[in-house]
């Protein structure tokens, strides 16, 4: 009974419904029917001109977002601000993903596994003095980590220019990074 | 009068040094270099002393490193050592000897000598003639051509001896080659007459040539009682050097030292070329490793070891040293082309010139900037968007980093903005809130805070962006200056500030606050604005 009474008001959307049209419909017991529903919230009644009109919670609100001026503004105000909370949220959001991201990032961190390749490839093709040529290590990464020889380079300048006393770099050769517009083909660790 | 009041530039001004130059030796790398090659020398000097050379008496070291290291510097400073550590040394630079012919190589290694060291020879020389004169070797008398007739006079032999000494007085030639062949062998015989004829012969071949050299090698140890360190610098992949270096290295010679100075590119050319020379290479006695020979602290080290050595009056003290210390640091980090031994020096050789044209006290960032705009006029400050000079760059360089970086760039984006409004490229700023360093709207009416967050801790920079993105409802969009590697979001652009943003940013507020923003300022002010995102 109580959900026929529910389905009912629902029915009639943002218009309401008359309470003496319902009384017709459901008899007498109707009363304390929505005198129960009121008390939990679950629709609203109020004074239209001579007769008392019934909404469903939702119907209710929008009903007063349409034909009430005061209730509008409230209403808009407060989705302002929930908007508001929303968008801080949202920001929030996105730092904690950033935040995130880096932190993958460093784990996960292709520039330390470049070094640690790196590193080896150095230590395998170097002569007794240390110094070994950047073509040999290039071709050693370059099949194992599948990357081509401008992305090599690229990783190698960054990780000498970065490790500036970890590396040293010398000149000549045929392939190497740039330094001072001179081809640098040698490096060792220091 | 010089910076630091020295009464003359104590950097050298050739582009490679010269004996001269290389009497001072700074950093800590290149001196314990020095102490390998003199260990080595200490080392065959005990073991040869006190008794006769032998094949077994001979050292291979070499010097491998980049070129402007300080390879040859090392080298000459070593020869100047010579007398202190009972060696005779020949420096021979293979770049200077074309063709490399056997002749033109032992001309190259005589010529690598001291003259006072063939003087030194040549008296050891004639005295042994003369002993053996004085027992009663005729043919040692007829070497100094002593005759009946001068034994009559009154001349003694000794006197003889002394005016062939002094050149008063001239052996015998063709009695000489008759008494050497009886007492030394072959090249030994003609080593010793050309060094007591002082003349030298022509070597043909290889063999004479290494013959000459044991020759060498053998007497100055057996009559100076010193052992030979041959230099040999710019050793590469040519081919006549790498036969001459195997000869060498195969042939012994005794009481040797042999310091091969290579560069890494020239040492695997003769990887390539000649793997039996790179073997003996490899099994060297001795690997001096010059490792970090361009590193910053050992460029500063031999840089001030220039100035500590000339300053007899005690003005170069450490506040001084401290503040030229900083300004090379900047040079070596901003420009790769200050990251070698060789042109730090170069850049300190006229910049000191300029102190003394300028008559400055020291070495400040004017005369640097002078001496880069005309020792190096192709020079600019990587990424500077406001063409900053170089010694406004090594200034404000130094203090990046500071506490009050972060407050000093809080005021030049506002004064940026103010800038960009007074130029028309953005409407009217706001009162700046607690969180926001500006906040105003673009020429579409849309509400744009600039927050800046430069700390050196960047955890403290993820906090403070944390906070200050809650402020982002104020606004329509946000723009995060920070120096921390972090994304933009949907919601906020964050702009990364690297040094040479905030050098700019900085040269920028002083010229701004000091009104000193011409005219040719403005579109590169206007371009640094946009790459803030305040435009």
């Amino acid at each position: 009974m109580i959900e026929e009474v529910l389905e009912r008001i629902s029915s009639a959307s943002i218009n309401g419904i008359k309470k003496a049209e319902l009384k017709k419909t459901f008899g007498k017991n109707c009363d304390n029917i929505l005198q129960n529903l009121i008390e939990k919230e679950q629709i609203f009644v109020e004074k239209k001109g001579v007769a008392y009109f019934v909404w469903t919670r939702d119907n209710y609100i929008l009903h007063l977002s349409q034909n009430d001026p005061k209730f509008k503004s409230v209403l808009n105000m407060v989705m302002g601000v929930s908007h508001s909370v929303a968008k801080v949220k949202q920001h929030t959001n996105s730092l904690d993903e950033a935040v995130t991201m880096i932190s993958k990032q460093n784990l996960a961190n292709p520039e330390g596994d470049f070094k640690v390749e790196f590193d080896r490839g150095l230590t395998e093709s170097s002569t007794s003095i240390g110094w070994a040529p950047f073509s040999e290590i290039r071709k050693k990464i370059c099949e194992s980590k599948k990357i081509s020889t401008e992305n090599f380079y690229t990783m190698a300048t960054n990780l000498v220019e970065r490790q500036r006393e970890k590396y040293e770099v010398s000149s000549g050769g045929q392939e190497g990074i740039i330094m001072r517009g001179l081809v640098h083909g040698y490096v060792r660790n220091v | 009068m010089y910076a630091y009041q020295l009464e003359s530039n104590p950097y050298p001004s050739s582009p490679t040094p010269t004996e001269k130059d290389a009497r001072i030796l700074g950093g800590k790398r290149h001196k314990e270099a020095k102490s390998a090659i003199l260990e080595c020398i200490k080392e065959l000097n005990n073991k040869v002393g006190g008794r006769d050379s032998n094949d077994g008496d001979f050292r291979v070291i070499t010097l491998v490193q980049d070129v402007g290291s300080g390879k040859t510097h090392l080298a000459l400073h070593i020869k100047n050592l010579q007398s202190r550590h009972n060696t005779v040394c020949t420096f021979l630079d293979l770049s200077t000897i074309s063709p490399k012919t056997m002749p033109s190589l032992y001309n190259g290694i005589i010529k690598g000598f001291e003259n006072d060291f063939f003087v030194q020879l040549r008296t050891k020389l004639v005295e042994y003639i003369r002993d053996r004169a004085e027992r009663g070797d005729n043919s040692a008398k007829k070497v100094l051509d002593y005759s009946f007739m001068n034994k009559l006079s009154g001349m003694t032999i000794r006197q003889k001896a002394d005016d062939i000494l002094s050149g008063k007085a001239l052996v015998s030639a063709e009695n000489l080659k008759q008494f050497l062949v009886q007492w030394f062998n072959y090249h030994e015989s003609n080593l010793i007459r050309n060094i007591i004829t002082n003349s030298f012969d022509a070597v043909t071949n290889l063999e004479e040539l290494l013959g000459m050299m044991a020759a060498i090698s053998k007497l100055t140890h057996r009559f100076l009682n010193k052992i030979i360190l041959y230099e040999i610098d710019e050793f590469d992949g040519n081919q006549d050097s790498i036969e001459f270096v195997k000869g060498i290295i195969n042939a012994h010679l005794p009481a040797s030292i042999l310091l091969l100075i290579s560069t890494p590119s020239g040492y695997a050319e003769i990887q390539g070329k000649n793997p039996s020379v790179f073997d003996r290479l490899e099994k060297a006695n001795y690997k001096i490793d010059l490792a970090g020979s361009n590193s910053q602290d050992e460029l500063l080290e031999i840089v001030l070891e220039y100035i500590k050595h000339n300053d007899k009056k005690g003005k170069f003290t450490q506040k001084t040293q401290d503040e030229l210390d900083e300004k090379i640091r900047v040079l070596y980090d901003e420009f790769p082309e200050f990251r070698s031994v060789r042109s730090i020096i170069n850049i300190l050789y006229h910049a000191m010139e300029k102190s003394a044209e300028l008559d400055l006290e020291k070495i400040d960032e004017t005369a640097i900037d002078e001496t880069i705009r005309h020792t190096y006029p192709g020079l600019k400050i990587r990424g500077s968007i406001m063409s900053v000079p170089i010694s406004d760059f090594i200034s404000i360089r130094r203090t990046c980093g500071d506490e009050s970086t972060g407050e000093q760039l809080k005021r030049a984006i506002a004064n940026l903005a103010n800038f960009a409004h007074e130029m028309g490229n953005i409407g009217k700023l706001e009162k700046q809130n607690h969180t926001l360093d500006v906040v105003y709207q673009d020429p579409y009416g849309s509400k744009i805070g600039i927050a800046v967050v430069v700390n050196e801790n960047h955890t403290k920079n993820f906090e403070e962006i944390s906070n200050i993105s809650k402020s982002s409802a104020l606004v329509d969009k946000l723009v995060i200056l920070t120096n921390s590697n972090i994304p933009s979001s949907e919601s906020i652009t964050i702009v990364n500030v690297d040094k040479s943003k905030m050098v700019d940013l900085l040269y920028f507020n002083n010229k701004y606050t000091d009104h000193k923003i011409a005219a040719s300022d403005n579109e590169k002010a206007q371009m640094l604005a946009k790459t803030v995102n305040i435009i």
